[in-house]
C-alpha cells in the first residue's frame, strides 16, 4: 500500500504532502501526510494508522 | 464527586499497613523494617529503629514480655522469629550509641515530671527532646523507678543516662512531692508515681504508667503520646487524658501462599542473628496485587487508585491530565480481588465507578467501548424478542439465553429452548436480549438503566415469569438490578430433564467457571452434574472463577494484557475445558485451547467462533427462525443499501479484522459510499475508501467491481483530521 502512488478518484490528482490538523481526546495538532491538492482528501496508510498514529492515540488516551 | 465516593471501597485495606507483631508491641515497633536491617546486617540503623520506637533499648530488649512473638505469623509455620534476640543483636553489634539531637530552639514553658522511673523518664525525654523546661522530681536518690531494684540495673542506668545524654532536664531526687501547691510554677504536669502513688487533680496534670494500671512497658510506650497531649495542653489550654497503648488488629493475618516452613535459629553471633532475622516474612496483604493480572501489571495498591480514581473525577481534560486512564479500562471486573481479599474490598467495582464517572464527564475514550455499545443496541433493537409462549399472556418461565450463545450457535440455542418448553410446565416466554453488561462496563449507566426499564416492562406483560439464565453474568446482573424477578439457570432445569448426551463428550476435563458464577453455586453444581452425567471424569480448575479475560471489555482499551490474561487461563490447566460461558468458549478456542460448551456434550459438538459479521447474522437468523417454527411470525431484518455487496476476504485479513473490532458490515458501508460518491483514492488497481463512523475512521483497500470485491486491505483509527 505505501508504494502505490495514491491519486484522489474524484480530483484525478496526484496526492502531495500537507501539513493537516489532527484531532483526538480533544487535544489536536499537526502532521505531515499525504492529501488531494484539490479536494483535501486524506490518505492515512496502514502502517501510519496502525503504528505511530495508533501510539498518539494511546498517549493522549493516557492523559 | 466527593474524595469517599471512592475511598470507601477501600478504606478497609490495610495493605502498607503495620503486621499483626506490629501491632501487639506496646511500642509499635516497624519490625518489618527492623527485621529487613537486621537481615542486611545494617546493625546501627536497626538500633536506631529500635531505640526510636522503644526509647531506653536495654531495659525493654531485657524486661518486654514480646508480645510479638506471640502475634507472629512465623508461628505455624516454623516457629516465631526471635525478635528479642535480634533486638539484643542490633544492641549488640551496633557500633558508637549516640543518643538523639533534635536542633530546634527551646520553649518558654515549663514542665514537671513526677516520678523518675521508666513511664516518667520516657515523658521526661520525650518533652526534653521538644525543648521544653523539663524538672523530674523522685522521692528516691536517683531515677529508675521500679527498676532500682533489678539485678541489670547498672545496664538500665548506663541506658539511661545514654539517652538524656543530648537534652536538657533537671532531675531532683530525693525530693517527695505531696501537694500540687510544690508544683504551681509549672504549666504543665505529668504524673508517673507508680502504682498507689500519689495523685493530683487538675487541668494541668497528666497522668500515666502503672499508676493507671498501664504494664511497665505500656508506661514507657505512652511517653511520646505524653508529651504531644501536654504539648496540646500548653498551646490550646486544652487536652484529653493519656490513653494507654491499643492492640487493633494484633490477630490480623495475611495469605502466606507457597511459603514454606523454616525452623527458628538461635542466634548465636552475627550471622545467625541475620540468618534468623531472614526468618521473618515481612508480612504484609498483597492479595489482590499478587493474583490479580491488572493490579499485578500497574503495581498499584488499591487505596492509592481510589485517590487518583478521584483525582481523575475532578480532572479537566485538555487543561488537566488524567492519571488512571489505561488501569480503569484495563480491569476485567471479575469479582477475583474482592474474593481474595480478607476485608472484601472491591477495587472493580471502585473502577466501574470511575468508568461511570468518566462517561458522564465525557473524558471516557469512546472508542474503548464504542464497539461493545453498538452490539448492545443491536441485540436490544433488531436482534431483540419478548414473547409469551404461543396462544397466551404470561407464563411461568421466561428464557433469557442473553445476547452471546445464539450468536455463536443458533441450533444449540434451539434445542435448549426446546428442551425448556418440553420440561416446564405452566409455559415458556423468550426474552432475546442483552443483560446491558456492555453498558456497565463502559460506564454508560443511563443506557444499562434504560434496558433494564424496557426489560422489566417486558418481563411484568409476560406475568412476571421465573427467568431461565444461561449466562452467569446476565444472571449476576439482574440480580443487581432487577432483585424482584427470580431467576434459575438453564442448567438446572437441563440437569432435571435427564437429557440423552451427545458423543462429543471429552473422557476428563476441567469445568472452567466462569468469573460471573463466583456466587452462584447452584448453576456451578448443575454444570458439573451435566458434565458428570455426559461422561466427563471432572478435575477442578487450579485456581476457580478467574476472568478468561473477556470481562469488562478490555481488548481495546489493553490487548495486550487481554491476550497475556487469555493466554494464562488456557493455559493453567492440561485438561480440556468444559464452559458455560460462550465468552470463554471464544476466547480458549482463539487461544487453540481444547474447550466445548456444556450444551456441545448434549447438542451436538459446537460450532468454530463465529466472525463479528456471522454473530450479527446468527442473532437475526436465530429470532428470525423461533418467531416463525414457535409462533408462526415473519420477521425481516432491516435491510441496508450496501446489503449486496459481497466482499471476498482472506482470512489473514479477516483475523486482523476480529482482532480490532472492524466488522465485514463496516467494511462494505464504507466500499458502497465510495462507490456510491465516487469519493475514493484510486492505485495500482485498487481502490481506497475511507469512513468516519461513531469512534473511528475504517478504511478499505480493495479491487473489483459489479458489487463483488476483493479487501486487500480493511484497518481503522481513532483520530480525526480537521476537515
Amino acid at each position: 500500500m505505501d508504494n502505490i502512488e495514491w491519486k484522489c478518484n474524484k480530483c484525478d490528482k496526484p496526492l502531495k504532502p500537507r501539513s493537516t490538523v489532527f484531532e483526538y481526546m480533544g487535544r489536536s495538532f499537526s502532521h505531515e501526510v499525504l492529501v488531494c491538492p484539490g479536494c483535501g482528501k486524506v490518505f492515512i496508510p496502514q502502517s501510519l494508522a496502525e503504528g505511530r498514529m495508533a501510539e498518539v492515540e494511546e498517549a493522549l488516551e493516557d492523559k | 464527586m466527593q474524595i469517599e465516593e471512592f475511598t470507601d471501597f477501600t478504606d478497609a485495606c490495610f495493605n502498607g499497613e503495620s503486621a499483626s507483631c506490629s501491632c501487639a508491641c506496646p511500642f509499635k515497633l516497624d519490625v518489618r523494617s527492623f527485621t529487613e536491617k537486621c537481615q542486611k546486617g545494617r546493625w546501627s540503623s536497626a538500633w536506631k529503629n529500635y531505640r526510636n520506637a522503644v526509647i531506653f533499648p536495654e531495659i525493654v530488649s531485657a524486661l518486654c514480655p514480646a508480645p510479638c512473638r506471640e502475634h507472629c505469623q512465623r508461628a505455624s509455620l516454623g516457629g516465631a522469629v526471635d525478635i528479642p534476640a535480634l533486638e539484643r543483636a542490633a544492641i549488640e553489634y551496633s557500633g558508637a550509641k549516640k543518643a538523639e539531637h533534635y536542633n530546634i530552639p527551646p520553649k518558654e514553658h515549663s514542665v514537671a515530671v513526677v516520678g523518675a522511673g521508666p513511664a516518667g523518664l520516657s515523658a521526661a525525654l520525650n518533652l526534653a527532646q521538644k525543648r521544653y523546661k523539663v524538672t523530674v522530681f523522685d522521692k528516691a536518690p536517683g531515677w529508675g523507678g521500679s527498676l532500682r531494684s533489678h539485678a541489670d540495673f547498672a545496664r538500665f542506668d548506663e541506658d539511661i543516662a545514654l539517652q538524656f545524654a543530648a537534652v536538657e532536664a533537671e532531675f531532683r531526687f530525693n525530693t517527695e512531692i505531696s501537694s500540687p501547691s510544690q508544683l504551681s510554677s509549672y504549666d504543665a504536669v505529668y504524673i508517673a508515681t507508680g502504682e498507689g502513688g500519689i495523685d493530683f487533680e487538675g487541668e494541668k496534670f497528666f497522668r500515666g504508667g502503672q499508676l493507671t494500671g498501664m504494664s511497665l512497658m505500656e508506661g514507657i510506650a505512652v511517653g511520646a503520646e505524653v508529651s504531644k497531649l501536654v504539648e496540646t495542653y500548653l498551646m490550646t489550654g486544652r487536652a484529653g487524658p493519656v490513653e494507654n497503648v491499643s492492640y487493633a488488629f494484633c490477630d490480623r493475618t495475611v495469605e502466606h501462599e507457597d511459603t514454606l516452613p523454616e525452623a527458628e535459629i538461635e542466634v548465636r553471633d552475627e550471622e545467625s542473628a541475620r540468618a534468623e532475622a531472614a526468618r521473618c516474612m515481612k508480612c504484609d496483604c498483597d492479595s489482590c496485587m499478587r493474583s490479580c493480572e491488572v493490579l499485578a501489571h500497574f503495581r498499584k495498591k488499591p487505596r492509592s487508585m481510589a485517590r487518583e480514581a478521584f483525582s481523575d473525577s475532578q480532572a479537566n481534560p485538555p487543561i488537566a491530565t488524567q492519571s488512571l486512564v489505561r488501569e480503569t479500562y484495563s480491569c476485567t471486573n471479575c469479582g477475583h480481588c474482592r474474593s481474595v481479599c480478607p476485608e472484601k474490598v472491591d477495587v472493580g467495582a471502585m473502577l466501574m465507578l470511575s468508568r461511570a464517572n468518566r462517561f458522564e464527564k465525557g473524558t471516557a475514550p469512546a472508542a474503548f467501548h464504542d464497539y461493545w455499545l453498538r452490539e448492545m443496541d443491536f441485540s436490544c433493537g433488531e436482534a431483540s424478542a419478548f414473547l409469551p409462549p404461543p396462544g397466551s399472556d404470561a407464563c411461568k418461565y421466561a428464557f433469557f439465553p442473553g445476547c452471546r450463545l445464539g450468536m455463536d450457535n443458533v441450533g444449540h440455542l434451539k434445542k435448549a429452548y426446546d428442551c425448556l418448553t418440553r420440561s416446564c410446565d405452566g409455559g415458556v416466554g423468550l426474552m432475546l436480549g442483552c443483560c446491558g453488561a456492555p453498558a456497565l462496563w463502559a460506564g454508560d449507566m443511563s443506557r444499562l438503566e434504560n434496558n433494564f426499564s424496557a426489560i422489566r416492562e417486558a418481563w411484568e406483560r409476560m406475568g412476571s415469569p421465573t427467568l431461565v439464565f444461561a449466562c452467569a453474568t446476565c444472571s449476576n446482573m439482574f440480580e443487581e438490578y432487577l432483585p424482584e424477578i427470580k431467576r434459575i439457570s438453564l442448567y438446572e432445569l437441563m440437569e432435571k430433564a435427564s437429557l440423552p448426551r451427545s458423543s462429543s463428550s471429552y473422557p476428563a476435563a476441567v469445568v472452567f467457571d466462569p468469573c460471573s458464577a463466583r456466587e452462584d453455586d447452584a448453576m456451578r453444581r448443575s454444570v458439573r452434574a451435566l458434565a458428570a452425567q455426559a461422561g466427563s471424569k471432572l478435575k477442578e480448575a487450579e485456581h476457580g472463577c478467574r476472568c478468561c479475560g473477556y470481562g469488562g471489555h478490555i481488548q481495546v482499551p489493553n490487548p495486550s494484557l487481554f491476550e497475556k490474561i487469555s493466554s494464562s487461563r488456557a493455559e493453567e490447566n492440561a485438561e480440556p475445558y468444559i464452559v458455560y460461558c460462550a465468552n470463554c468458549r471464544e476466547v480458549f478456542l482463539s487461544r487453540g485451547k481444547e474447550c466445548s460448551h456444556i450444551l456441545d456434550l448434549y447438542f451436538g459438538p459446537g460450532e468454530d467462533t463465529p466472525t463479528l459479521q456471522k454473530k450479527r447474522e446468527n442473532a437475526l437468523r436465530l429470532k428470525k427462525e423461533l418467531l416463525k417454527e414457535i409462533w408462526n411470525m415473519d420477521f425481516t431484518p432491516e435491510s441496508r443499501p450496501w446489503d449486496g455487496v459481497e466482499l471476498i476476504i482472506p482470512p489473514e485479513i479477516q483475523a486482523s479484522m476480529e482482532k480490532s473490532l472492524i466488522s465485514a458490515d463496516d467494511i462494505r458501508e464504507t466500499l458502497w459510499r465510495a462507490e456510491q460518491s465516487g469519493d475514493k483514492l484510486t492505485g495500482g488497481g485498487y481502490s481506497l475508501a475511507s469512513l468516519r463512523k461513531n469512534a473511528a475512521t475504517y478504511w478499505v483497500q480493495y479491487s473489483g467491481e459489479g458489487g463483488v470485491y476483493q479487501v486487500a486491505a480493511a484497518y481503522s483509527h481513532r483520530m480525526k483530521w480537521r476537515e
